[in-house]
């Protein structure tokens, strides 16, 4: 992705703390109500959940995919959101 | 494949590495993806078990007949490869791909008109296969712009590629056709399939191409603009000239 979305923009400015899963570039309310069902309420989990992928792109894709139906360019935004925010705090 | 649910962690780490799955640590939320990650890996092994190792190759063939739709590079480089008879192996390649045209494309020029319209199956088959691999990769929004421009950009290539191809392909003889017969065929195709009243393929060479104003129309509204703008300046420029007149 060459641009980067305001969403994205926002999540990068400053530490997540409780921001909720929707503050998450590329999940939006339909898919962020899917992944707090399944207990991910906060970006933080999707955060521990990438991680745990270790932070591979494939893997988090078909995670992300499987988990809340996320097309490829959600997944994408998803992604690098996420990248980047470990890029600059890890 | 329900036997996976009751596999420990190690077991699946196991399989996992066995199929050469990047993987991470097993977790609650990590097992679920994994299994579908060996039950998909284990589907796929079972393949080429079953089926003999042609199908195989007709397999990579199919996606080096979408590939080719999409870059075109392949076949560029197939046609003159191979120095003394590169028309001979790329030809035998060439109808491998098509699969329908071994035995017209020994012969030459009436076999011309004749391949097109064999030759429509695999056209429109390999369009809707790239348009179909478009929505398949991704539905939504956004993305159809690039999706559109990347088409078109597909398109032009087989536009441009084929234009020059066409005009002088057809004096020649059939061989260097070979590896350009698949873009000026494709291209060719509107016209005499048009003829035959063929309006399908015509409208799928429009709606495949996805422009809303027809490409003439632009280069035509480019020139009669181009042309005003030379037409102002050259007004322009007498009119320079005779404020030093005045002054004299």
């Amino acid at each position: 992705m060459s641009s980067t979305s305001q969403k994205h923009k926002e999540f990068e400015a400053e530490p997540m703390g409780e921001k909720p899963v929707n503050a998450l570039a590329g999940i939006g309310e339909v898919l962020g109500k899917r992944l707090e069902e399944k207990g991910f309420d906060k970006a933080y989990v999707v955060l521990g959940q990438f991680l745990v992928l270790r932070k591979d792109e494939e893997l988090f894709r078909d995670w992300l995919k499987d988990s809340c139906g996320a097309n490829v360019k959600q997944q994408g935004d998803c992604y690098g959101c996420l990248r980047e925010w470990c890029d600059s705090f890890l | 494949m329900a036997a996976l649910r009751n596999k420990s962690d190690q077991e699946i780490k196991d399989l996992l590495n066995e199929y050469g799955i990047k993987h991470g640590p097993l977790v609650d939320t990590t097992r679920p993806l994994y299994e579908k990650k060996l039950k998909e890996a284990m589907a796929k092994a079972k393949v080429p078990v079953t089926k003999p190792s042609p199908d195989r190759t007709f397999y990579r063939e199919d996606q080096e007949e979408v590939t080719y739709v999409t870059y075109q590079t392949p076949v560029r480089s197939e046609g003159p490869s191979g120095d003394g008879k590169p028309y001979m192996r790329s030809r035998p390649e060439y109808s491998e791909r098509d699969r329908v045209d071994d035995k017209p494309y020994s012969r030459s020029r009436p076999e011309y008109s004749e391949r097109d319209r064999v030759d429509d199956k695999p056209y429109s088959r390999s369009r809707p296969e790239y348009s179909e691999r478009d929505r398949v990769d991704d539905k939504p929004y956004s993305r159809s712009r690039p999706e559109y421009s990347e088409r078109d950009r597909v398109d032009d290539k087989l536009y441009s590629r084929s234009r020059p191809e066409y005009s002088s392909g057809r004096p020649y003889v059939d061989e260097p056709h070979v590896y350009n017969t698949l873009s000026s065929s494709s291209y060719s195709k509107p016209t005499p399939v048009v003829k035959s009243g063929g309006g399908v393929v015509k409208k799928e060479n429009t709606t495949s191409s996805g422009r809303l104003i027809p490409l003439w129309i632009q280069f035509l509204v480019f020139l009669i603009l181009a042309g005003f703008l030379y037409f102002i300046f050259t007004n322009m420029e007498s009119a320079e000239s005779s404020p030093f007149n005045r002054i004299q």
